[in-house]
């Protein structure tokens, strides 16, 4: 559709919003209530523009102007709100006219009569749209003599977002948000008029999304507790990296400030994560800063630990590895670790010719699957099964799913980016719930939004998708009691699944880990999704488990994984795994001849180490990672303050010095040789938005399984947006989410006498595990669950319930 | 004239309720005792309309009899009500609603209320017409939350409805089914607004909606849903009974039929008036309601929403039409006239005006929230106070303009067209009170006389 902004004719598609018509021909107009990926609602009148269409004559034609020989232009009477306006073929939009800026100018001086101004003291000062917009579109003088409004200026919404009301201009983005994006309505508009604002009925804002009202306010009135009086915009380093908090690789700007991370805030990867996080991300990072940070290596000198040079360090473990043969040296690395990180471990198993190299947590099935979706395939499924708590696991793909549900396809990029004013988009939208199914042993979030929920018996996952398979196999099947049993529903529901998976144009199935903690359930999960011909999204249990199992950082055999290393080798070196929680490995690796530990504080393998090694953590190195789409992402650096802590290039650069090698992976830009080699992509290039391999992902280097959790059990092992073992030092998440949650059922609850918020103690296998009871219902009758651990992989454990020890009872029920 | 031969045939439309052709319709059981029983109602031919439409008329028929009838919506704006009903989608055997909105709350406005509290069967007979021409499954009909005894009323008729086979399952014995739930509202002018009403019915923050999607494709839980107002409803019950060409024989060019108009200030017979559209204020001001008890200055000519005009000859004699009303500047609005007597000051009356509207934006958008809704009740206190200053009319003056056009709805307009009105004619009055500190007309009190 022909368009013209202030003299600038522009083609534009039927549907595109007039605002965005403004910005794609170069032009500007302020809006603070639009948001990228939100419904334009037109409430805070900024984007007024004049705006006139030509008129059809009853036979098609124009209606011509005389004088110009042109089609007459009729302008509406009233400025339109630009935002909401559809542009039409023909349509003129100004901007510029004495009309419009008097309108502008004329709405800063309403938006700004009740706003407190006070800039100097407010944390989005320098970074604040109402601030920017002011200065471009206002006066510059207020002529409003009366009292503002007052209101409260600390309200804590949550542990993790303080609400200043003073500030709040009644936008409605963060109201429309919870609504739109993560569906969690838990926000809303108190009282009317100039005495609006915003506020919650109950406590808290229970929601896993929750921080992402911070990046979108365009005010100081919604800021993220952990950052708040930290520190100015303008002070801070901003660093563009990819989140390693889960396997979706949400795009994130971390921002430091004379090397400590102060805040970490979504940025826009419209494939991935669009503009949204879960607070897992966003708040997990507060323990990169604790005070015990490990920043200088240690060395046992008279069964002491003491601080060493690296040169030091790496002497002492090369003198020790020297009078071991090289395959007694076993190498485990987090499954968080970086591509190039990842190159390091293998070059140094290479040298050192030891096939005990692995990834930890490992899932017993392969994560690379035959056909493999993509984010935007989920987005734009009209068929979905979910197995697994994705909400926890991996927030954006939750976020991605309801995407899926409103029916709106991602929208296309325009010349200033992502459309400011999508008209497709609405408030409350009606929602298509019936596309998605959902299945998990116990209940989980997604299932309020699913048409089909299902609760399977833990550990069944197995049993779950060979039951869905003889239906996709044979439409007439029945399925027995067991069959109904194992899929939670009766055999003409599971039949109504699986014909709508197979009729479906684009079916996704998400295996959740609970899917992939066995490689039954795998291979029957695979069966199915290739007879319904969908397509899959395995969810890694880390950041890189994807990209760690395509470039091979596995076992020569099954019996040399990580377990098998725990046990069979003769010196150890791990980085970031901490496998001494477990009581009995402790014993067991106290009696290896050489124990190195890379990591960023004193774990409990730390203390029994031999070499510790400082870790660079995840916000700290360069690399690149693969999200469990198989995109190639980048990873940065930001400027954080961690002492001579290093990558495990680092670690291997140390050491191949101290050995006289000049090994590959000795250097972030090494190990991408390396991997430009074996990828044909140049990690030095990677584009923010990352890179998504045309071709068929290729299988990883070698098939070995994993290992698999116990069949049975009474704990499930669970995954969560917070990660268990850094919680106690995020503070604020802490706060948020009460600690590590036990969740038991009432009745077993009530058996062993815990009540909800009480902390306790209790072991987990072999590991003491520290949890806050909550007692709800949401989880099944003799089971509870706990948050997984690296080294405790999600999926059933057993307990030892008389170990319970309840150290503090709170008064206050947490659920 | 060309057309002097047809006006010839023709006769002249019914423009006064003193035209002998004129009888009261709506209103006609208005104030008699037990009118608001189904016995009655049914005794004095109720629900033969209904009886007919549903029994002898497809539902094509009767929005063409509506369409042919020229009835506008009575609610304010004036939309043609059978061309409103002609939006609604065909049936697709999954629900659509019909919703009246009986939300009435405009000062000076007060016409429903008697319908619903003495004729409430004449309103069921309404909505189940509307309800049958459109093909609506269900029906709202959402009462302000002070008509109490009018809700109450309503209530009781539709169970007496119900009970006679009027609503529910086959209505009248035909396959046609509707049913009617009354909704009271919770004291918010916004309600009125279409949108705003169909968001507090559905249990949300009563804020406007976007339009498009209109109601008619998208409305009450996402279904088609019309919206009409009390008296467009029941008039469509006597369009029925005495045809359109009865209807269309009363009134103007642009506005047909009879309607309800509303008169208060200080004039002998304050009240509700069914006249034919065009009679003059002066009918209603003088004939009806007996003329003013104090030397008027000023009129609103339909709900304070609408912009005054002054004690003059020429708008006194205007006929109360919607286009008319709207050449001049002002609005037909739901016909409710205020008249203003000399010695009230009219910055006073506008204060109290603009604190209604102060106290009832609903704060979605940014110039109604602290334009209308904090800096405006604030000049006018400032200035009431006799604390302003010649200034700060211009100020007042550039603050509406600011406003006027700029809003969401319609809401924030409403404020500013009286503002505007009294500006434009009543200037000196500002003027006097910025210099002076204190009011050309004192006189506070003027109520108690």
């Amino acid at each position: 559709m022909k368009v013209r902004v202030n003299d600038v004719e522009l083609d534009l598609p039927p549907g595109t919003s007039a605002i965005d018509a403004v910005f794609a021909a170069g032009g500007d107009v302020p809006y603070f209530c639009s948001q990228e990926y939100m419904s334009p609602i037109g409430a805070c009148r900024m984007c007024l523009a004049q705006v006139g269409a030509p008129r059809k004559e009853k036979d098609g034609s124009w209606v011509m102007d005389e004088a110009t020989g042109q089609p007459k232009i009729f302008w509406f009477p009233n400025l339109m709100a630009t935002c909401t306006t559809q542009v039409m073929d023909g349509m003129v939009i100004d901007t510029l006219s004495e009309r419009v800026k008097t309108a502008q100018n004329g709405m800063v001086e309403f938006t700004l009569i009740n706003h407190p101004l006070d800039c100097p003291v407010c944390d989005k000062g320098g970074a604040c749209e109402l601030q920017d917009r002011s200065y471009e579109f206002g006066d510059g003088i207020s002529r409003f003599e009366f009292d503002k409004r007052h209101n409260e200026k600390h309200h804590p919404l949550s542990d993790l977002i303080t609400l200043d009301r003073e500030r709040c201009i009644q936008c409605k983005r963060c109201v429309r948000y919870f609504e739109e994006v993560p569906g969690d309505e838990v926000l809303d508009f108190i009282e009317r008029s100039a005495h609006t604002y915003i506020g919650t009925a109950d406590e808290g804002l229970p929601s896993n999304f929750t921080g992402n009202i911070a990046d979108i306010c365009p005010v100081g009135a919604l800021l993220d507790a952990s950052s708040r009086f930290r520190g100015r915009n303008w002070e801070y380093d901003h660093t563009r990296t990819t989140s390693m908090d889960d396997a979706t690789g949400a795009a994130i700007i971390v921002d430091a400030r004379t090397g400590r991370i102060e805040r970490i805030k979504a940025a826009l990867n419209p494939d991935v994560n669009k503009t949204w996080i879960d607070d897992g991300t966003r708040f997990g990072h507060e323990y990169v800063d604790s005070p015990d940070r490990l920043t200088t290596p240690l060395v046992r000198r008279q069964g002491k630990l003491e601080p060493a040079t690296w040169d030091e360090a790496t002497a002492f473990i090369a003198e020790r590895l020297k009078g071991l043969s090289g395959k007694d040296v076993g190498i485990a690395i987090r499954a968080d670790a970086t591509l190039e990180e990842g190159v390091a471990a293998m070059s140094l198993a290479e040298e050192l010719g030891t096939g005990q190299l692995d990834h930890a947590p490992r899932p017993a099935a392969s994560l690379i699957g035959n056909q493999t979706a993509t984010l935007t395939d989920l987005a734009t499924a009209d068929a979905i099964l979910v197995v697994g708590d994705v909400t926890e696991e991996a927030g954006i793909l939750d976020l991605r799913i309801k995407d899926a549900l409103k029916g709106v396809t991602p929208p296309t990029l325009m010349p200033h980016g992502v459309p400011i004013a999508d008209l497709r988009l609405k408030e409350r939208m009606p929602r298509k719930r019936e596309i998605l199914a959902v299945a998990a042993p116990y209940r989980v979030e997604l299932m309020r939004h699913a048409g089909t929920a299902m609760r399977y018996p833990a550990g069944g996952e197995a049993a779950f998708f060979r039951a869905l398979g003889k239906l996709a196999a044979d439409a007439n099947a029945t399925l027995d009691e067991a069959g109904q049993a194992a899929v939670g529903m009766p055999t003409d529901q599971a039949r109504a699944l699986v014909a709508r998976l197979g009729a479906a144009k684009q079916a996704v199935v998400v295996l959740g880990g609970f899917a992939l903690t066995r490689r039954e359930a795998a291979e029957a999960a695979r069966a199915l999704i290739k007879a319904v011909g969908a397509k899959e999204l395995a969810v890694g249990p880390m950041a890189n488990s994807y990209g760690l199992e395509l470039l091979g950082v596995l076992p020569s055999h099954e019996r040399y994984g990580y377990a098998g290393m725990l046990d069979g080798s003769k010196a150890l070196i791990l980085s970031h795994l901490d496998p001494a929680q477990d009581g009995e490995v402790a014993e067991r690796l106290r009696g290896k001849d050489l124990l190195v530990v890379h990591d960023i504080f004193m774990t409990e393998t730390a203390h029994l180490a031999d070499v510790v090694l400082p870790a660079a953590s995840v916000y700290e190195r360069d690399g690149t990672v693969v999200n469990l789409e198989g995109r190639f992402l980048p990873v940065r650096a930001a400027p954080v303050d961690a002492g001579s802590s290093a990558d495990l290039t680092g670690v291997v650069r140390a050491l191949g010095e101290a050995m006289g090698k000049r090994l590959d992976g000795r250097s972030v830009r090494s190990a991408r040789r390396t991997l430009k080699k074996r990828f044909d992509v140049d990690f030095t290039e990677l584009p923010d938005h990352g890179l998504l391999p045309r071709t068929k992902s290729r299988g990883p280097a070698k098939a070995v399984a994993g290992e698999a959790p116990s069949a049975t059990g009474n704990v499930l092992v669970v995954p969560s947006m917070a990660r268990a073992e850094y919680l106690n030092r995020n503070r604020h998440l802490a706060a948020a989410l009460g600690g590590n949650r036990l969740r038991v059922h009432p009745e077993d609850a009530a058996k062993h006498n815990l009540a909800g918020g009480a902390e306790v103690r209790l072991r987990v296998g072999g590991t003491w595990r520290q949890a806050v009871v909550q007692v709800t219902d949401a989880v099944p009758r003799g089971l509870m669950t706990i948050p997984s651990l690296p080294e405790q992989p999600i999926g059933l454990a057993q307990a030892d319930l008389t170990s319970i020890v309840v150290e503090q009872v709170r008064l206050e029920v947490a659920s | 004239m060309s057309d002097q031969t047809a006006t010839a045939a023709k006769p002249a439309p019914i423009l006064s309720r003193h035209d002998p052709r004129y009888e009261v319709t709506m209103y006609r059981y208005v104030g008699v005792d037990g009118a608001h029983t189904l016995d009655f109602y049914r005794s004095h031919g109720g629900y033969e309309a209904a009886k007919k439409a549903l029994t002898s008329m497809t539902p094509a028929q009767v929005i063409d009899e509506v369409k042919a009838s020229g009835l506008r919506g009575r609610g304010g704006a004036g939309f043609p009500t059978g061309v409103k009903w002609s939006f609604m989608a065909p049936p697709d055997g999954k629900p659509r609603y019909l919703v009246c909105n009986a939300d009435e709350s405009e000062p000076g406005s007060f016409k429903d209320r008697y319908i619903l509290e003495d004729d409430p069967h004449q309103l069921v007979e309404g909505m189940i017409i509307g309800a049958y021409a459109m093909q609506m499954t269900y029906g709202f009909l959402y009462v302000r939350g002070e008509y109490y005894l009018g809700a109450t009323r309503m209530e009781a008729a539709i169970q007496e409805a119900r009970a006679a086979g009027l609503l529910g399952k086959n209505i009248l014995g035909t396959d046609f089914s509707f049913d009617i739930t009354v909704h009271r509202g919770a004291g918010a002018y916004i309600c009125g607004e279409e949108t705003a009403l169909m968001n507090s019915l559905e249990g949300l923050r009563a804020n406007p909606r976007l339009k498009p999607p209109f109601p008619a494709a998208a409305g009450m839980y996402g279904r088609p849903t019309t919206i009409n107002n009390v008296t467009s409803l029941t008039s469509a019950v006597h369009i029925l009974t005495k045809g359109a060409a009865w209807f269309s024989s009363m009134g103007t060019d642009d506005s047909k039929g009879t309607k309800l108009y509303q008169i208060s200030g200080p004039v002998k017979r304050t009240g509700v008036f069914e006249m034919p559209m065009g009679a003059t204020f002066r009918e209603l001001i003088y004939d009806f309601a007996g003329g003013p008890t104090m030397e008027p200055k000023a009129f609103i000519p339909g709900g304070s929403s609408t912009p005054m005009f002054p004690w003059e000859d020429r708008f006194l004699d205007m006929p109360m039409d919607y286009g008319t009303l709207a050449k001049n500047g002002s609005m037909l609005g739901t016909g409710g006239v205020i008249v203003i007597p000399r010695d009230k000051c009219i910055v006073d009356a506008l204060y109290n005006l603009v604190r209604f509207y102060a106290h009832e934006s609903c704060g979605k958008c940014t110039p109604c929230r602290e334009g209308v809704g904090h800096w405006l009740p604030r000049m006018y206190q400032k200035l009431v106070s006799g604390l302003g200053r010649p200034e700060d009319i211009e100020l007042l003056e550039s603050v509406a303009s600011n406003i006027k056009g700029n809003a969401f709805c319609p809401l924030a307009d409403a404020c500013i067209g009286p503002v505007q009105a009294s500006l434009k004619w009543f200037r000196d009055e500002y003027e006097y009170l910025a210099a002076n500190g204190k009011s050309k007309y004192a006189k506070n009190d003027w109520w108690q006389a």
